[in-house]
């Protein structure tokens, strides 16, 4: 079950590396707050537990709905034009994707030799933190650079599942509300920059230099 | 339970209660207080006084015994300054920026003490993250279009950067696979315990993702940049929170995990890798002197050499460990008082650019000696602290296995003074063609008592050298297992 969700989070990845449309980044987001939500809910399937129904609810409240919803409105109100205006073309930045997903799965099947791990979500959760910086450095929209941290972070938060760490709740409800309030402090800071510079993009970001 | 709520949640209820309160002079007497609370609270424990006990999660080690004093110290004269600070005039732009000062400052205390005082890797990834986003509103005081970038820079690298300290957390959980530690609380303790055991390769990685993303917060080179924008663009209070606190919080990250990797095989390893990081932001702070034309700007690459020269002690081991904690002392006070200084030439000239700052010593002579008395003690010249703690550092590299780095960092360092005092010489003494002189007497404000206070405070612990301070950087030095 786990592989299913996992792989099913890497199609996601495909998607995002290939469209060209702001909304659709934010499709993805929701879709990998899902699938994360499911892959924690799946223990729960066998033993239930009213305490335990926190986390996966709580990273379903902040993950599908409050950020999408958020990073939406500010596109709305910022009036952000539909396309991500990339670097690079999507056809080159496919193919580059694909040869790094490869280039993980391979090493992480390798490494998996001598440590015992589960390989897909070990290696999906990795791709999304490389392709997350990729979309970070290609992309000229800073809403998109915010979407970019955004599958970094939920990479990690597979990459996580998958070395099976258990970080205590608390911790973990921490690191969600560090999230959403970077996310926030990001829209409002957009919201000024959108003001000030008139326009939203990372080439507008070039006063600070010695 | 007692210190746990002086320490944090004094702070945080403050926050929320300078949050809801808009006048500022009630704020700033609420913040006094717990300043003063958290000074006392913590020089107790550090002299040994006070024995805390913290809930799970929370603990006192000899580092924490050391680093939160530092912070306390800092944060008490950075507030005690700010409300004369506040009352400045500014660009009727920035006023709405004022009311969340406070509230933002008492988070900010907060998050650090939950960062030094944190026992467990995921509990100090929580409150770093905090300390970052409780400043980034902070850079953005003056609501101009340079601290508006700075703030977006520092705010989105940071976050990347804890982010790849975060998965270097997971790789460390990785590396405790098929030993005792798996399934088990990443307490830095039983790490420190089973150091040995666990599995070199991840541990290597889990160290590699751990220093270069808290990199980005402690000024390290090649990812200092965020933090350069940062320092400079922020209210001179707050860039003295941030080169006397905030880096150092960072850096305690890193040492957690080099005290972790301090007995294993990979020790090797990461030692060269911090003794890199250091050397190059020797060289960045060395090259970007020579062109700086930002005084605020001088005084970030001050600090990423100062850092840097922390890291190499930390790199090098032994007598050099020693030297870079005392110089974390010396170095986080002597910042306050230049911050707080070049805050004041801010304040008058209006600008941050050094052409337009003139003969300052005859304009604000106040200000312009206490400038240059601190360039004087930042720049290692005794009776001042930093020259005392350098010379460790220097006398450790010497009888290190790697003496020959001694050569680069005086190199470097020799430059970095040449042309700091090239610049802070330009603003104090050459005249300006423009206008004509006009001698002023400046008021003598509470700022400048607090920059004597600390010059002095930095040169008697320099010159007394406590036996208790001297205490607990040995017991740190124990605890790292560095041999003197």
């Amino acid at each position: 079950m786990e592989n299913v969700l996992s792989i099913l989070f890497c199609l996601s990845l495909f998607y995002v590396s290939v469209t060209s449309r702001v909304k659709a980044y934010v499709t993805v987001l929701r879709v990998q707050g899902i699938i994360l939500s499911v892959l924690l809910m799946i223990p729960f399937i066998y033993k239930f537990s009213i305490f335990g129904i926190i986390l996966p609810a709580t990273l379903l409240l902040v993950k599908v709905y409050l950020i999408p919803r958020y990073i939406n409105k500010v596109i709305l109100d910022l009036d952000i034009k539909r396309r991500i205006e990339p670097t690079i073309q999507q056809m080159v930045f496919l193919p580059i994707v694909i040869a790094t997903m490869v280039i993980i799965f391979l090493a992480s099947s390798i490494l998996s030799k001598s440590t015992e791990l589960d390989v897909i979500p070990f290696a999906s959760g990795f791709s999304a933190i490389v392709i997350g910086i990729y979309i970070i450095m290609s992309r000229k929209k800073l809403i998109v650079h915010v979407c970019g941290f955004l599958i970094m972070e939920n990479g990690i938060f597979l990459f996580g599942t998958a070395v099976a760490s258990e970080l205590p709740m608390m911790i973990e409800l921490g690191t969600l509300l560090d999230i959403f309030v970077v996310v926030f402090l990001m829209g409002i800071a957009l919201n000024k920059i959108s003001s000030t510079f008139e326009g939203f993009e990372v080439t507008h970001l070039g006063r600070l230099k010695d | 339970m007692f210190e746990f709520s002086i320490f944090i949640l004094l702070p945080l209820v403050t926050a929320g209660f300078c949050y809801f309160i808009k006048d500022l002079r009630p704020q700033y007497g609420a913040s006094i207080i717990v300043a003063l609370l958290h000074l006392g609270l913590s020089l107790l424990v550090f002299l040994g006084i006070h024995h805390a006990q913290l809930p799970t999660f929370f603990s006192v080690d000899s580092s924490s015994k050391l680093f939160l004093p530092i912070l306390s110290n800092v944060y008490f004269w950075v507030v005690l300054v700010s409300y004369s600070y506040l009352r400045r005039p500014i660009t009727p732009k920035a006023e709405e920026g004022k009311k969340y000062y406070f509230a933002l400052v008492n988070f900010y205390l907060a998050a650090n003490s939950a960062a030094m005082l944190s026992s467990h890797f995921g509990m100090y990834w929580v409150a770093s993250e905090a300390t970052t986003l409780s400043v980034a509103p902070l850079i953005y005081f003056y609501r101009s279009e340079e601290s508006l970038e700075a703030m977006w820079k520092y705010l989105f690298l940071v976050s990347v950067g804890i982010a790849f300290a975060f998965i270097g957390i997971l790789l460390l959980t990785l590396s405790a696979k098929g030993t005792v530690l798996e399934g088990q609380q990443l307490f830095f303790r039983d790490f420190i315990r089973n150091a040995t055991k666990l599995n070199p390769i991840w541990l290597k990685a889990s160290f590699i993702f751990i220093f270069v993303g808290l990199s980005t917060k402690i000024g390290i080179a090649p990812m200092h940049s965020g933090d350069i924008d940062a320092t400079s663009n922020a209210p001179s209070p707050i860039a003295a929170l941030m080169s006397g606190s905030l880096r150092l919080t960072a850096f305690l990250g890193v040492m957690r995990i080099f005290q972790i990797i301090h007995p294993t095989s990979s020790y090797e390893f990461a030692r060269t890798l911090i003794i890199i990081g250091a050397i190059l932001s020797l060289f960045v702070a060395f090259v970007f002197m020579f062109k700086v034309n930002n005084y605020k700007r001088m005084l970030a690459y001050s600090s990423v050499e100062h850092l840097g020269l922390i890291s190499l002690g930390l790199g090098v081991g032994g007598l050099a460990f020693v030297g870079a904690m005392y110089h974390a002392v010396y170095n986080s006070i002597a910042k306050v008082v230049l911050f707080m200084m070049a805050g004041n030439i801010h304040g008058h000239y209006k600008s941050r650019e050094v052409e337009k700052v003139r003969s300052a010593l005859n304009i604000l002579p106040k200000t312009g000696w206490l400038f240059l008395i601190a360039y004087l003690a930042i720049s290692g010249i005794p009776p001042f602290g930093i020259f005392f703690s350098e010379i460790k550092i220097f006398e450790g590299i010497l009888f290190s296995d790697r003496p020959y780095l001694l050569g680069l960092v005086m190199f470097f360092m020799l430059f970095i003074f040449i042309n700091m005092g090239k610049i802070i010489f330009t603003m104090l003494y050459q005249k300006s063609e423009l206008e004509p002189q006009t001698i002023n007497e400046e008021k003598f404000e509470l700022n400048h008592l607090v920059v004597i206070i600390l010059l002095v405070m930095v040169t008697i612990i320099a010159v007394s050298s406590p036996e208790i301070l001297y205490r607990n950087i040995m017991n740190i030095a124990k605890d790292y297992g560095m041999s003197l």
